[in-house]
C-alpha cells in the first residue's frame, strides 16, 4: 500500500515538476511581454474583468480559444466599431453581457495588446497548474496516511497482546479467590461496618463544630448576597450583551482592516437621531465583486450566500430578483424608549468619536455592548463635556440675547414657536 | 449552640466575614463581561412602548418590516427627482452629462462638506486622492478566531487625475468627466459600482461632484 502511493506520489510530483519547467519555458520566452501585459492588465482591464471569474466583463480565461487574435486586437482596440460593423460575434458578446460598452483603447498599439493577450494565458497555465501541484500535495497527504495506518495496525498488535496477557491473570486470581472463599466474606462484613460507622463519624464531627458549620452558612448567604446585588444593579442594564447575529459580519474585518469609515454603513450618525443600520443594498455595493472565494475552494462564502439571498442578487446574470427578504439584526444597543438620544447631535455638532461610547469596534470580531448606557453614564459625561459653541444654534441663541438686552421685541414665533414639533411630537 | 456561637471571638469572626464576601465577589465576578442574554428586565412595558420603532418587525405589512419603501411615483421631502428625469442607459448618461450644472456654488464650506463626504464614502476604493487606490484595493490580512488569512482585493477603479490619464469605461478621459456624469454614476453606479443614491442626499451628491471636479484638476 505504501509503495503505491508513494510511487503515484512521485508520479505525481514529477509530472507537476516537468509542467512547471514546461510552463516556466514558455513564460521565460514570454516574460518580457507578460510582464508589460500585467502592468496594462492591472491599469486598464482589471476594474472590470478577471481572469477565472466573471465580473462585469467575461472571465478572461480561454478567451485565445473563443476568438482568434485577430479579432481580440480589433474588439479590444475599438468594441464599439466592430459592433456598429455588424460583426456577428461582437454583436453576441455585446447582447450577452447586458449591452454594457467596453470603453476603446485606441491608444494601445498592436503588440501592446497582444502582451495583454499573452499575459491573460500565462495567468490561465498558472491557475491549471495549481490544482496539479495541489494533487501532489495530495499524494504526499496519503503518503503520511499510510504511515498512520501501519502505526495504527501497531497499536491494535500490541492492544491484542495486552489483552491476552490480562485475561490469564484474572484467571488465576478467580483461582485463588475460590479457593479463599470464606475468609473473604468475614473481611467484607467488616470493611462495609467501619465504612458507614466512618460517614456517621465525619457528619456529626461537621455538626459539633460550630464555627464551620457558622462559617459554611456565612458563605452562603455572602454568595447569594453578592449575586443578587449584582444581578439587581444589571436589572435593564445590557453592558457586555453580545448577541448571535444572523450574519458572522466581523467589523474587525471591515472597520479594522479595509478601514471602511463608520459612517459609510451606518450614514444616519451624522445626520439624523438614528446612526441607523445599512440596508443590504450597501453590503451589495462591494459584495456584487468581493465573494471570499479565496477560502472557500472557490465558491461564495456561506455568510455572503445569506446576503445574496436577502437581497435576492444572481452571481452568475448580476441581476436582482423581486423576492427581497430583509435581514433579521438584532439590536444591540437598545435605549428605552422614554429616553432621547440624538446621534447627530454628537457626533456633527459636538465630534465625539464613535469609539468614545461604543468602544473599540473596529476591533471587535463580533460586536457587544461596550457602554452602559445608564442615565448616571450619560450625567459624568455631560458634568465634564464642554460645549462646542461654534455652529448656528448657539449664533441664533446669542442673537436673541442681543435683541432682548436692547429691549426689542420678541415674540415665541422669534425662537421657533412655530415649528411643528413643538407641540406634535 | 447559640452560646458557642456568642463565645466565638469577635475578630475571629469579622474575618471570616471578610473571607465569605470576598470570595462571593471574586466567584460571581468570573467570565469576560460578555453575554448572549440581555439579562432581568423590569417593567418593560416603560421600556418599549407600542409604537413601532423603524427597524422593528411589524406583522402589519405584507413584507413584515416597518420602514416601507415610498409608494411609486411619490417624492418625499427632501428628495430629488433625478431618478424620474434621468434612466440608468447610456443615453441618459450622457444626457445628463451635457444638461445638468452643479447648483451649488464653489465656496470653501462646500468643498469642505464634499470632501468629507468623499473621504467616507467614495476613499475607501477611489483612494485620498482620486487615485484609485482606495484601502479595500490593496494587499491586507486578518487574524481573528478562524485564523490568519488574506482578504481579497477590490479591483482598482480608473483614477481621476488628469496627470494619470485614465480612462471611463464609457468614453473619454476621466479628468474630463462632466459634473452630470459624476452625478450619474453616483446616482446609479457603473460597473463594479453600486449605487450611492440611498447614501448620499441631492444636496451631499453635488457636494462630492464638486469635490471630485478639484481633483480631477490634479
Amino acid at each position: 500500500m505504501r509503495n503505491i502511493s508513494s510511487v503515484l506520489g512521485r508520479l505525481a510530483k514529477s509530472i507537476s515538476i516537468s509542467l512547471v519547467l514546461l510552463f516556466a519555458v514558455t513564460m521565460t520566452s514570454n516574460a518580457q511581454d507578460a510582464k508589460e501585459g500585467a502592468a496594462l492588465f492591472k491599469s486598464n482591464c482589471s476594474s472590470c474583468h478577471k481572469i477565472d471569474k466573471k465580473m462585469t466583463g467575461p472571465a478572461l480565461a480561454g478567451m485565445s480559444e473563443r476568438h482568434s487574435e485577430e479579432w481580440l486586437v480589433k474588439w479590444i482596440k475599438n468594441s464599439g466599431a466592430l459592433i456598429a460593423a455588424g460583426d456577428e460575434t461582437a454583436i453576441r458578446v455585446f447582447e450577452e453581457y447586458n449591452k454594457v460598452a467596453m470603453p476603446a483603447f485606441t491608444q494601445f498599439s498592436d503588440d501592446q495588446i497582444k502582451s495583454i493577450i499573452t499575459y491573460v494565458k500565462d495567468e490561465e497555465a498558472k491557475a491549471a497548474a495549481a490544482p496539479a501541484a495541489g494533487a501532489a500535495g495530495g499524494a504526499e497527504k496519503s503518503e503520511a496516511n499510510s504511515f498512520m495506518i501501519i502505526g495504527m495496525a501497531a497499536i491494535l498488535i500490541l492492544a491484542i497482546g495486552v489483552i491476552f496477557i490480562l485475561s490469564r491473570i484474572t484467571k488465576t486470581l478467580e483461582k485463588v479467590i475460590a479457593n479463599n472463599q470464606a475468609a473473604i466474606d468475614a473481611a467484607q462484613v467488616r470493611n462495609e461496618a467501619y465504612e458507614e460507622s466512618g460517614k456517621v463519624k465525619f457528619a456529626q464531627k461537621f455538626l459539633k463544630n460550630k464555627k464551620l458549620v457558622g462559617f459554611t452558612a456565612l458563605m452562603v448567604v455572602a454568595f447569594l448576597a453578592v449575586l443578587g446585588w449584582n444581578t439587581m444593579w444589571h436589572v435593564g442594564v445590557h453592558q457586555g450583551y453580545q448577541p448571535v447575529q444572523p450574519i458572522k459580519f466581523s467589523h474587525q474585518v471591515h472597520a479594522g482592516v479595509n478601514q471602511i469609515e463608520c459612517q459609510y454603513c451606518h450614514g444616519g450618525a451624522f445626520k439624523s437621531k438614528n446612526a441607523s443600520i445599512p440596508s443590504a443594498n450597501v453590503c451589495m455595493n462591494c459584495h456584487n465583486t468581493i465573494t471570499a472565494s479565496d477560502h472557500y475552494d472557490g465558491e461564495t462564502s456561506p455568510e455572503l450566500l445569506k446576503l445574496y439571498r436577502a437581497v435576492d442578487w444572481d452571481p452568475d446574470t448580476r441581476t436582482y430578483g423581486d423576492n427581497q427578504r430583509p435581514i433579521q439584526w438584532i439590536r444591540i444597543h437598545n435605549l428605552p424608549d422614554f429616553a432621547y438620544f440624538n446621534h447627530s447631535q454628537h457626533v456633527s455638532v459636538s465630534g465625539i468619536e464613535c469609539q468614545t461610547c461604543h468602544g473599540p469596534v473596529e476591533t471587535m470580531e463580533e460586536v457587544y455592548q461596550y457602554s452602559p448606557l445608564t442615565m448616571k453614564w450619560c450625567i459624568e459625561c455631560h458634568q465634564t463635556r464642554e460645549v462646542n459653541t461654534d455652529n448656528k444654534y448657539y449664533d441664533k441663541l446669542i442673537e436673541a440675547h442681543e435683541k432682548l438686552k436692547k429691549g426689542e421685541k420678541l415674540t415665541a414665533a422669534m425662537i421657533g414657536g412655530l415649528e411643528c414639533g413643538k407641540c406634535h411630537y | 449552640m447559640k452560646e458557642n456561637m456568642l463565645v466565638m471571638n469577635k475578630k475571629n469572626f469579622l474575618s471570616a466575614v471578610c473571607i465569605a464576601v470576598s470570595f462571593a465577589a471574586v466567584t460571581t465576578a468570573c467570565g469576560d463581561g460578555k453575554t448572549r442574554s440581555t439579562g432581568l428586565e423590569f417593567s418593560p412595558n416603560m421600556y418599549d412602548a407600542i409604537a413601532y420603532n423603524p427597524d422593528q418587525p411589524n406583522n402589519n405589512f405584507k413584507n413584515g418590516s416597518t420602514a416601507q419603501t415610498p409608494p411609486a411615483n411619490t417624492t418625499p421631502v427632501g428628495f430629488d427627482k433625478f431618478g424620474a428625469d434621468y434612466a440608468n442607459t447610456p443615453a441618459d448618461y450622457e444626457r445628463a452629462g451635457a444638461e445638468l450644472v452643479n447648483p451649488l456654488p464653489v465656496t470653501k464650506e462646500n468643498l469642505a462638506k464634499g470632501e468629507h463626504l468623499y473621504l467616507v464614502n467614495c476613499a475607501v476604493c477611489h483612494g485620498k486622492d482620486g487615485k484609485g487606490d482606495g484601502s479595500i484595493t490593496k494587499d491586507r490580512e486578518v487574524t481573528d478566531s478562524r485564523g490568519t488569512r488574506k482578504l481579497e482585493n477590490f479591483p482598482n477603479p480608473p483614477a481621476y487625475l488628469r496627470s494619470v490619464a485614465a480612462n471611463s469605461s464609457r468614453g473619454g478621459a476621466m479628468a474630463d468627466l462632466s459634473a452630470g456624469k459624476i452625478y450619474h454614476t453616483i446616482f446609479y453606479g457603473l460597473n463594479t459600482m453600486g449605487s450611492h443614491a440611498s447614501q448620499l442626499n441631492n444636496d451631499e451628491r453635488w457636494e462630492v461632484v464638486m469635490y471630485v471636479q478639484e481633483l480631477q484638476k490634479k
